[in-house]
């Protein structure tokens, strides 16, 4: 009895204490947000926490999506973070069977090149006068191009490390029935590795979504911008003015945001314990 | 190595439209030959094409005068390093990156091993608060910016609290160098926080459970057995934040020129901003020695600290 209300209490313990730091850390700052959102100017420029007391939501928010780019960014975005999940996710799975299974020195030595990738940070200048010799710069293809290169190693090392610690014994059994590596790969492989690739479509997806290092040299102009480019396009049009327009600027950054966490709350019961277990793999 | 090539378009598409009987005679010979590399190229071709070249050619084009005044680029030395020294963009950009890196590592780390300490246990509540925390990480860096640019603004909600202690309080915490640089390694933390707490997660549960019973009935309370069992247990999960968030930091660049761009002054200065900088004026050589600068950092310091913590890692 007594241990029951004892962990009883711990509960209710523990939970005041993570309200109380989710406060400050996460209610308070997206609140803010929200709340300044839905402001005429002269209200959110005063940048308190209480309701409007006149709601220009619609308006703000019609404003962003007629000045701000808001559209054009958000098919841009589409077009650079699909594909390159797409061709990521299959080219690595591909890779890493290849890399985990392979005694070639040659693929080790390739292997090795593709982690390094992960770990030293991109050459940005050498990628423009690669991309200006190939006519891509600019472009939407030339910057996909960059983010799946920079972004395969991530996905190459973590399933690779999983494909190493799957026996051989179904593969080998596969290919005595007489099936050829295309079809192991398809019908064994593939269908394995899914989890992880899965933990590695989320990393993709947070990183390609919000990038904005690359998109701010190789994407000129607001017809190729992604959603972060075209919000600091947007904030910085707005900040040689005496007063910041932060209903637009939150407004912006609400819509810039909410794709993403709109899939996060359908896969959030996945994403917490897929990352939890599959980042430890370094 | 045979000089089989595969067709670098030749997508997966077209491979599943392999006969579904296999015909010996026809594949026999290049099927052998072409081994892995099929599966190994496409990939590879991405990662050097777009990361390794470009990473390569950066440590030429770090010593040309390529820019934008001028259609030749030729080799000069060591004249974009002396260029940075003379106007003061050098030696400022890196230590105030390297002041920021240390900073961002220390707030993240133990803000997010205490939240992993509360979060361990998986249950409903925990579960819950792990989602919520995660929320920030799906920001992008930049969209983060302005929202604390907002809460740390003069008149801003941080002021306003604190005003009801002290009334009028109005300090520009962007607008002061060490302030300015301190607020942005929390902003970084709050950022990243919600990751890296599920990593130490992980760890903290690698722990076998016996060990710590065993520590209990000896005797040992809480606080021992956190720094004498869990913590050197956790070697593997620490190696892995630390480098990641120290690497990571070294190479900021969003956050940063969404709220200080570099200022006040030089006080936040880091070297992609001055990277960022140098190519806005057209200077591109320099562009990419500073580039190179950031490289020799992560290299100099990420390789150290990788076999240190891993050194520890074995002890444990």
């Amino acid at each position: 009895m007594s241990a029951a209300t004892k962990a009883r209490r711990r509960t209710a313990a523990r939970v005041t204490v993570l309200s109380l730091i989710s406060l400050p850390w996460v209610v308070l700052p997206l609140w803010l947000l929200l709340v300044n959102s839905a402001k005429p100017l002269d209200e959110a420029s005063l940048l308190q926490l209480g309701l409007p007391k006149t709601w220009a939501l619609w308006d703000n928010y019609a404003t962003v999506i007629d000045q701000g780019n808001y559209l054009q960014a958000l098919l841009n975005s589409l077009l650079v973070v699909v594909p390159t999940i797409a061709v990521v996710v299959v080219l690595a799975a591909m890779a890493a069977w290849a890399y985990a299974r392979s005694r070639s020195m040659t693929a080790k030595l390739a292997y090795n090149v593709t982690v390094l990738s992960i770990v030293l940070p991109p050459a940005i200048l050498p990628t423009i006068y690669e991309l200006q010799t190939l006519q891509l710069d600019g472009t939407r293809l030339g910057y996909f191009l960059v983010m799946a290169g920079t972004r395969m190693g991530t996905v190459v090392f973590l399933a690779t490390g999983f494909i190493k610690t799957v026996p051989r014994d179904l593969e080998e059994a596969a290919s005595i029935d007489g099936a050829g590596r295309v079809q192991i790969f398809v019908r064994i492989i593939f269908p394995l590795v899914v989890p992880v690739l899965l933990v590695g479509s989320v990393i993709l997806i947070i990183s390609t979504w919000n990038e904005f290092f690359f998109a701010q040299f190789l994407l000129h102009g607001s017809d190729t911008a992604t959603l972060p480019l075209a919000l600091f396009q947007f904030a910085s049009a707005s900040a040689d003015q005496a007063v910041l327009n932060w209903n637009l600027i939150f407004a912006h950054v609400v819509l810039t945001s909410l794709p993403i966490v709109l899939v996060y709350l359908f896969v959030q019961r996945r994403i917490i314990p897929g990352l939890s277990a599959g980042a430890l793999k370094g | 190595m045979s000089e089989t090539t595969y067709p670098a378009g030749d997508t997966v598409t077209a491979d599943h439209r392999e006969p579904e009987i296999p015909v010996p005679p026809k594949r026999r010979r290049p099927r052998r030959r072409a081994g892995w590399w099929p599966f190994i190229v496409p990939a590879f071709i991405l990662v050097a094409g777009f990361f390794t070249v470009p990473f390569l050619l950066n440590i030429r084009f770090a010593f040309t005068d390529w820019s934008g005044y001028s259609d030749v680029i030729s080799f000069n030395g060591l004249d974009n390093f002396r260029s940075l020294i003379d106007q003061g963009i050098l030696w400022q950009s890196i230590k105030v990156t390297l002041l920021y890196a240390v900073l961002a590592m220390l707030v993240q780390n133990a803000f997010s091993l205490s939240m992993a300490l509360v979060l361990q246990r998986s249950d409903r509540i925990n579960g819950f608060f792990r989602s919520f925390f995660f929320l920030p990480v799906l920001i992008a860096p930049v969209a983060a910016g302005y929202i604390w640019g907002a809460i740390l603004a003069p008149h801003g909600p941080l002021n306003n609290f604190i005003s009801l202690f002290s009334p009028g309080f109005d300090y520009a915490w962007l607008g002061h160098g060490t302030s300015a640089l301190i607020c942005l390694s929390f902003i970084d933390a709050w950022k990243w926080s919600g990751l890296v707490t599920l990593v130490y997660i992980a760890g903290l549960n690698s722990v076998p459970q016996p060990l710590i019973e065993a520590a209990t009935i000896d005797g040992a309370n809480p606080w021992q057995r956190f720094w004498r069992i869990r913590f050197p247990l956790l070697a593997p999960a620490l190696t892995f934040t630390v480098v990641t968030t120290m690497l990571g930091a070294i190479n900021a660049f969003d956050l940063v020129q969404a709220t200080t761009r570099g200022g006040p002054g030089t006080a936040t200065n880091v070297l992609n901003i001055a990277m960022f900088n140098q190519y806005g004026s057209g200077f591109f050589g320099s562009a990419s020695s500073l580039n190179l600068v950031v490289t020799i950092l992560v290299i100099v310091l990420g390789l150290p600290l990788i076999t240190y913590l891993r050194r520890r890692e074995v002890e444990a």
